[in-house]
């Protein structure tokens, strides 16, 4: 009985522990804001100002909420590595524990949009196609590769995002992204999109190669080139004296 | 286009020339045999003084040297039996790769299971091209390479026939035309001539009324100006929900058409409603009464060629065509500042109802997409 308490005990701390409210919330929660505020003195207040108002460069924080923390810092577009146009998707440069504790500082201060609990990744997936192709293909491209934007900006790929990241994206409406609150696509409509496109960027290349999924332009030039010429080759050929 | 017989300038040796070509045209058929009858002809035309074409055309060099290319291609020596039976070799070893391309066709494409929604097998598409290659590669090759190897190989030359008909044809269908004339008595009788000619050519009247036709498939009055928006319709989403003001966050954007019959689907009713803070819109005149609390709906139908204009940048309020690359400046009316575009969007007036739905004001105050000649 003893065992068996303690099991049901530790297992619940370990499920449900870290986002548990009925145990400790507050000692919990300070902790980790106080976590994310010693990450943010030192990392990004440089720019973003001490008390997140904004400064040299960098915009104020209060009330852009978690989601935006995670989809720039997860996706390493956060520290920016010079004054650019555009940040660039790099590296991470926190570990995502470093992240939680940095979106729940940002949260405290001002609120804003949060990730919902659960698997990202459970929506579905027809839905998911025929929103994508609505509000996203226009700029990240069909297959999610991406495309040209005004002035040398760029809508970035979609295969090297998270789940995270991609869902973050669309709550936050980074750089040039419109924003696309919970009004307009609804938490199964963010999560249907996010499953399509996991699954349209790992799906397989059904000719073989990819040939960057840009549609008819790659293809149509591949044919020209090398299929136009394998064909005069094969006329050469048996025209060819023998 | 040339033959090889000239026209004949005069009348005199035409029994003659008649003569000696017909028969040997219809007899020879393919063969080297006409190419003595031609250097007769040119013998004798060239003895008569009368001929255009041994002097100038060319011809004759080309007859010169025809015996020169035919020794060149000469039909190569048949194949040893031996050789032979290598090279039947080689194209039977292409045929039994068909049959090969066509077993590895059929196993690759049963041995494939794919679920919907799971990732397959990547080589399923190239192998079943590759297949096919040697299928049908397999079968073309050991064609051509049998011909190639194994066939007899010399050359024929098909001379050609001279398309007028033979001078004394064309004499006596003259002479029976002009007889013809003289019967019918033309010449003399001017009236029947010329009320012929006046009732035939006024036939080419007949197709007017035609022309007149055409012009009833005229568009209507404004008809391309038009769409279906009109004054009190909500604004809908393609999955046919309406849009509520507060909707869109700043910085959204929405894809929006008219709740009419066939809205979502009609062709020149596609829009865009944008929001942005309301003191980043700097619309003038009335185009300020047009926008509601930072919402602003600018047609999406490109005004260069029709394209759909909804790449939306929302801090630069830029919107690109990715046709062409027209930007238009969503904060100024969709003004263009770069790019083929010669119109801003149209801009539809925009209002909420009772219930805090989005509704039109109207139609666009200007036709929508590309110019068109009666636009004015």
């Amino acid at each position: 009985m003893l065992l068996a308490l303690s099991v049901v005990g530790t297992l619940y701390t370990a499920v449900a522990g870290p986002s548990s409210a009925v145990e400790e919330p507050a000692a919990n929660q300070s902790t980790k804001v106080q976590e994310g505020r010693d990450l943010y003195q030192s990392g990004c207040s440089t720019c973003h100002g001490l008390n997140l108002s904004g400064g040299a460069g960098g915009p104020s924080l209060i009330g852009v909420g978690a989601s935006s923390v995670i989809f720039q810092v997860e996706s390493g577009r956060m520290p920016l590595a010079a004054g650019v146009h555009q940040a660039t998707r790099k590296q991470a440069r926190y570990t995502l524990e470093e992240i939680d504790a940095l979106a729940e500082y940002i949260q405290s201060n001002g609120g804003g949009p949060t990730v919902p609990e659960g698997d990202l990744n459970d929506g579905d997936l027809q839905l998911g196609g025929a929103l994508f192709r609505t509000n996203c293909a226009s700029c990240h491209n069909f297959a999610g590769s991406g495309g040209a934007l005004t002035y040398g900006k760029y809508a970035p790929e979609l295969e090297s995002a998270s789940e995270r990241v991609i869902y973050t994206a669309m709550q936050s409406g980074p750089a040039s992204m419109p924003r696309y609150g919970d009004n307009q696509l609804t938490v199964e409509e963010k999560k249907a999109i996010t499953r399509f496109v996991t699954y349209i960027t790992s799906a397989e290349n059904v000719g073989g190669a990819s040939l960057g999924r840009y549609g008819p332009l790659t293809e149509g030039l591949v044919i020209w080139v090398v299929g136009i010429s394998v064909l005069i080759l094969m006329t050469l050929w048996i025209g060819a004296r023998s | 286009m040339s033959d090889n017989r000239p026209e004949h300038p005069d009348s005199g040796s035409l029994p003659e020339e008649l003569s000696s070509p017909r028969p040997s045209d219809q007899a020879s058929g393919p063969g080297n045999t006409r190419e003595s009858d031609v250097s007769a002809d040119s013998h004798t035309n060239s003895s008569s003084g009368a001929d255009l074409y041994t002097s100038g055309h060319g011809e004759g060099q080309r007859h010169s040297d025809q015996p020169a290319k035919a020794a060149a291609h000469a039909p190569h020596a048949p194949l040893s039996e031996r050789d032979a039976r290598i090279a039947e070799r080689k194209v039977a070893s292409l045929f039994l790769v068909a049959v090969l391309g066509v077993i590895g066709f059929v196993v690759t494409f049963f041995a494939q299971e794919q679920e919907f929604g799971q990732p397959g097998n990547a080589y399923f598409t190239p192998m079943l091209g590759v297949f096919m290659t040697m299928a049908l590669g397999g079968v073309g090759a050991g064609t051509v390479l049998w011909a190639k190897l194994l066939m007899v190989d010399d050359e024929a030359v098909q001379e050609r026939h001279p398309f007028g008909s033979a001078p004394d044809e064309r004499a006596a269908t003259a002479k029976a035309l002009k007889q013809g004339i003289a019967d019918a008595g033309l010449p003399r009788r001017k009236l029947l001539r010329n009320s012929l000619l006046l009732g035939a050519g006024s036939l080419a009247l007949l197709p007017l009324p035609f022309v007149g036709f055409l012009g009833r498939f005229q568009h209507k009055e404004r008809e391309l100006a038009t769409t279906s928006w009109v004054e009190g319709v909500r604004l809908i989403r393609q999955n046919g929900t309406p849009v509520k003001l507060g909707d869109l966050q700043i910085g959204g954007v929405e894809s929006v058409f008219p709740d009419v019959f066939h809205g979502t689907i009609a062709a020149d009713s596609p829009a865009l409603l944008i929001r942005m803070r309301p003191e980043q819109l700097r619309l003038e005149g009335e185009q300020q009464d047009w926008a509601y609390q930072g919402h602003v709906v600018y047609s999406s139908i490109c005004t260069h060629l029709g394209c759909p204009v909804k790449l939306y940048e929302q801090q630069t309020h830029y919107l690109l065509c990715p046709c062409h690359q027209s930007i238009f400046d969503a904060s100024t009316g969709a003004e263009v500042i770069f790019g083929p575009a010669a119109r801003a969007l149209p801009q539809l007036a925009i209002s909420v109802d009772d219930e805090g739905y989005f509704i039109a004001g109207g139609d666009f105050a200007e036709p929508i997409g590309p110019s068109y000649w009666e636009r004015g």
